[in-house]
């Protein structure tokens, strides 16, 4: 049972007849008298049985955009009900209004809408429905929960792929397709065409041009078809908190712009989500990868544990025969030496291409650059002595021949395309 | 299947007889089983710990002395409140009255008016003037055992008994007092006020549970409490304002306490009017404190900062003061810096590295040299000093 704010104003009413009797008798009987009317009120209040609801949320929205979901309240009863309905979700799930006052008829449907703005990525799930019908003296009535379940699957935001447009140029410039055409590493051949005046008349295939009795040109286009490997570490590491997010956020980030720019160059992306077990992976190719990737990676969390660095290795090995580039998208500092990163890198390294993302933490480079006491001095020290650290494992994993990577987490995505497109670009796929 | 079917309903409600049936009634009915055991044994444990009442069975109080004199055919009847006293006779009634320091002064009143015999336990200035007793009350400061030395014959009865604690200093010639010890303090004294006798036993410790089997403790307190077949006992608290009564007094005891609660200025019923609003109070209270639903759980993530572990080594260094370690890191950043700009590794070694840089700035090796690979500072002014030159040779190095 729930009481409105009705019984409180009648019981404020009692003040009046209790000082006109000058009795506190008086306004004890007036408030029981309140108390007994509420309470016939609930009697008389239409069950809360008799109305039922409908939940309806759509599949997925991504982060920082909103979505509406909808509640059907009906009318199961012979009576007309009025109430109101709380549509509870999560906190995180950002809902801007949840409570809807209803009054159906019997048989009615009312829908109501609820707009949620999610601000985490992940399952975001509903809370019951709570449902209070009004008795006719709008005194009091009755309150139940009802379960109803229902989540709201948000999608990484993706804001990296402000950076798609200006990396899909560079590949076209690569690629065959603009007026810069170049042969050589990276490249492979492609289809002999008519020449036209502009065309460097070194791509002049000479051979072609005699058998055909027209002057015809070779034209290049970047390797396609290779394979990328794209693993998150969402071990321990990838939990702490650069700036506003966690690591495996940048990490994401970067995922889903390697994804995009890959598949839109032609290769075949496969990403994992990895610490001691697979916790995701997605492998489509073609235009679902997307979709599957912003999926898959979603519900992914990081999780307190040292990664298994060998089973990484195994699974790589397992997953793709052919030479790949793998991504690794991890955390390079000192403790990388004795994690088994160094020697998983160089296992991988043997038979692959492999390149190492990590987050850089903006607040070492302010400790860095910091001047203002003894205290900051020390801090500087520090921060200097995490720098070196972390310089000396980039080293040793480049002294393997691997790539890194080590940006500010908003440019590890478009820093990891670069380097995609270097290596591209020279062949090194 | 009709749409109506899709909807989701709450569930009848649970009944008692359900609820029983899981055991969360049973379980309820034994916490308020044990409750109200608790509460009676609680209730029944002997709850007296009041200093000289005669049901207090500790050794403060006076229960042994109340028994004896039951014991002896005197009713002892103890009174809560001045005005439950209501004695009936007078002339054949003890009216004993403990801690008399507390008695307000419209009770003093009252017990100069009764014509009955008064005994009182302790003492006050105040009472011993009212009551016409001719003695101020002072601490005892020598403890001792003394003789009656007077001509009451209660007092000679029993002998000597032991002057402690509060004792009574004579104002006259001191022919009321007896057991004076050294200091001329008495514990007993008796006077005739016209028709009643008014005694006071101003060490109490004398009539309590602990001390009354020692000296002539016990016939002094039978003889002086047991002269009439009535003892009416009251030990003030402070608390109760309320007079003495008894037959003929010609009032109810009670004193008019209550303050009209309503200022004239306001207009009548106002004090109650507010009163029903503190009732409304309550139910706005349940009006707002009943939930719209539960509330729904938020699993949060774990929230470490990534430059935690580099802060606790800061907080380190300055805590061992580690100049040195803190130099020699800024120190090698800073190389490490300056070899990248200038194209020197650092497998190039340090020679090679201060070359370039003294060709890159103009500077003598020397001070290159004592800049990056000098000792290491002693305080946290050199410290300082040292990060202050490393950032103007390194702004130097990246000048165009």
């Amino acid at each position: 049972m729930h009481i409105t704010g009705w019984t409180v104003a009648l019981a404020a009413l009692g003040a009046i007849p209790a000082a006109l009797a000058e009795s506190r008798n008086v306004a004890w009987l007036w408030i029981i008298g309140v108390v007994a009317l509420a309470l016939l009120d609930v009697w008389m209040a239409p069950r809360t049985s008799r109305v039922g609801v409908r939940r309806q949320a759509p599949g997925a929205v991504r982060l920082s955009q909103s979505v509406r979901t909808t509640l059907d309240v009906a009318n199961l009863g012979r009576r007309r009900v009025r109430g109101a309905v709380r549509d509870a979700w999560q906190p995180s799930a950002g809902a801007a209004s949840t409570r809807h006052a209803f009054s159906l008829a019997p048989g009615e449907v009312q829908s109501f809408g609820t707009i949620l703005r999610p601000t985490r990525r992940g399952d975001r799930q509903a809370g019951a429905v709570t449902v209070r019908t009004y008795g006719p003296l709008r005194l009091a009535g009755r309150q139940r929960s009802i379960e109803a379940p229902a989540h709201v699957r948000v999608l990484p935001e993706f804001a990296s792929r402000r950076h798609l447009p200006s990396r899909l140029v560079q590949l076209r410039e690569i690629d065959g397709r603009t007026a810069v055409r170049l042969k050589g590493a990276g490249s492979e051949f492609d289809s002999l065409r008519e020449y036209v005046i502009g065309d460097d008349v070194r791509s002049i295939d000479w051979r072609g041009t005699a058998r055909r009795g027209e002057v015809v040109v070779r034209t290049y286009r970047p390797e396609r078809d290779r394979r990328v490997v794209i693993a998150l570490d969402t071990a321990r590491l990838s939990a702490a908190r650069v700036g506003d997010a966690p690591r495996l956020d940048a990490s994401i980030e970067a995922t889903l712009l390697l994804g995009a720019l890959a598949s839109h160059a032609g290769d075949r992306v496969q990403a994992t989500a990895f610490d001691r077990v697979e916790r995701a992976r997605a492998a489509s190719s073609g235009p679902q990868l997307m979709a599957e990737l912003a999926d898959a990676l979603a519900t992914v969390e990081p999780s307190l544990l040292e990664p298994d660095w060998p089973a990484l290795v195994r699974l790589v090995q397992s997953r793709v025969s052919q030479r790949s580039l793998v991504v690794l998208l991890t955390t390079v500092d000192t403790s990388a030496m004795d994690s088994g990163l160094i020697e998983a890198v160089a296992a991988l390294q043997k038979r692959h291409q492999v390149l190492v993302g990590s987050v850089e933490d903006p607040e070492l480079g302010a400790m860095l650059a910091d001047r203002s006491d003894a205290e900051a001095a020390y801090g500087a020290g520090a921060a200097a002595r995490a720098m070196l650290e972390r310089e000396a494992a980039a080293t040793r994993l480049r002294q393997l021949g691997a790539e890194v990577v080590l940006s500010l987490p908003d440019d590890l995505a478009p820093a990891v395309c670069d380097r995609y497109l270097a290596l591209k670009a020279a062949g090194r796929l | 299947m009709s749409a109506a079917t899709e909807f989701r309903t709450a569930p009848p409600p649970v009944g008692l007889r359900e609820r029983a049936g899981r055991g969360k009634l049973g379980i309820v009915a034994l916490i308020l089983f044990v409750a109200l055991v608790a509460a009676l044994a609680i209730g029944a444990r002997p709850g007296d710990y009041v200093a000289l009442s005669t049901e207090n069975s500790t050794p403060t109080g006076t229960r042994a002395v109340a028994q004896i004199l039951r014991d002896h055919g005197v009713a002892v009847r103890q009174v809560d409140r001045l005005a439950q006293t209501r004695v009936a006779d007078p002339a054949a009634t003890t009216v004993v009255i403990a801690e008399p320091h507390l008695l307000t002064t419209g009770q003093l009143g009252s017990l100069v008016d009764y014509p009955g015999d008064l005994v009182l336990l302790g003492s006050s200035d105040e009472s011993l003037e009212a009551l016409g007793v001719p003695a101020r009350e002072q601490i005892v400061g020598l403890p001792e055992t003394a003789a009656a030395q007077c001509e009451d014959p209660d007092a000679i009865a029993a002998g000597s008994v032991r002057v402690d604690g509060w004792g009574l200093e004579a104002l006259d010639d001191g022919s009321d007092l007896c057991f004076v010890q050294r200091g001329g303090l008495a514990a007993f004294a008796r006077v005739d006020d016209g028709g009643r006798t008014v005694t006071v036993i101003a060490s109490t410790a004398l009539v309590t549970n602990d001390a009354l089997a020692e000296h002539g403790h016990a016939a002094l307190a039978v003889r002086a409490l047991g002269r009439h077949p009535d003892v009416v006992w009251y030990v003030a608290d402070g608390l109760d304002p309320s007079l003495l009564t008894w037959a003929g007094s010609g009032t109810d005891g009670e004193v008019p306490t209550e303050v009209e609660a309503t200022p004239d200025f306001l207009p009548p019923g106002t004090g109650n009017a507010i009163y029903a609003l503190a009732l409304t109070a309550l139910l706005a209270a349940f009006w707002q404190a009943r939930r719209f639903g539960a509330l729904v759980r938020e699993p949060l993530p774990v929230v470490v900062r990534a430059s935690e572990a580099t802060r606790g080594r800061a907080r380190l260094y300055r805590r061992a003061r580690a100049t040195g370690r803190a130099a020699a890191s800024l120190r090698a950043a800073a190389a490490l810096r300056m070899g990248r700009r200038i194209g020197v590794g650092r497998a190039d070694g340090r020679e090679a590295l201060v070359s370039a840089v003294s060709r890159a700035t103009g500077r003598t090796t020397s001070d290159i040299e004592r800049l990056l690979y000098g000792p290491p500072p002693a305080d946290d002014a050199s410290l300082l000093t040292l990060i202050s030159e490393l950032d103007a040779l390194e702004s130097e190095v990246h000048r165009p």
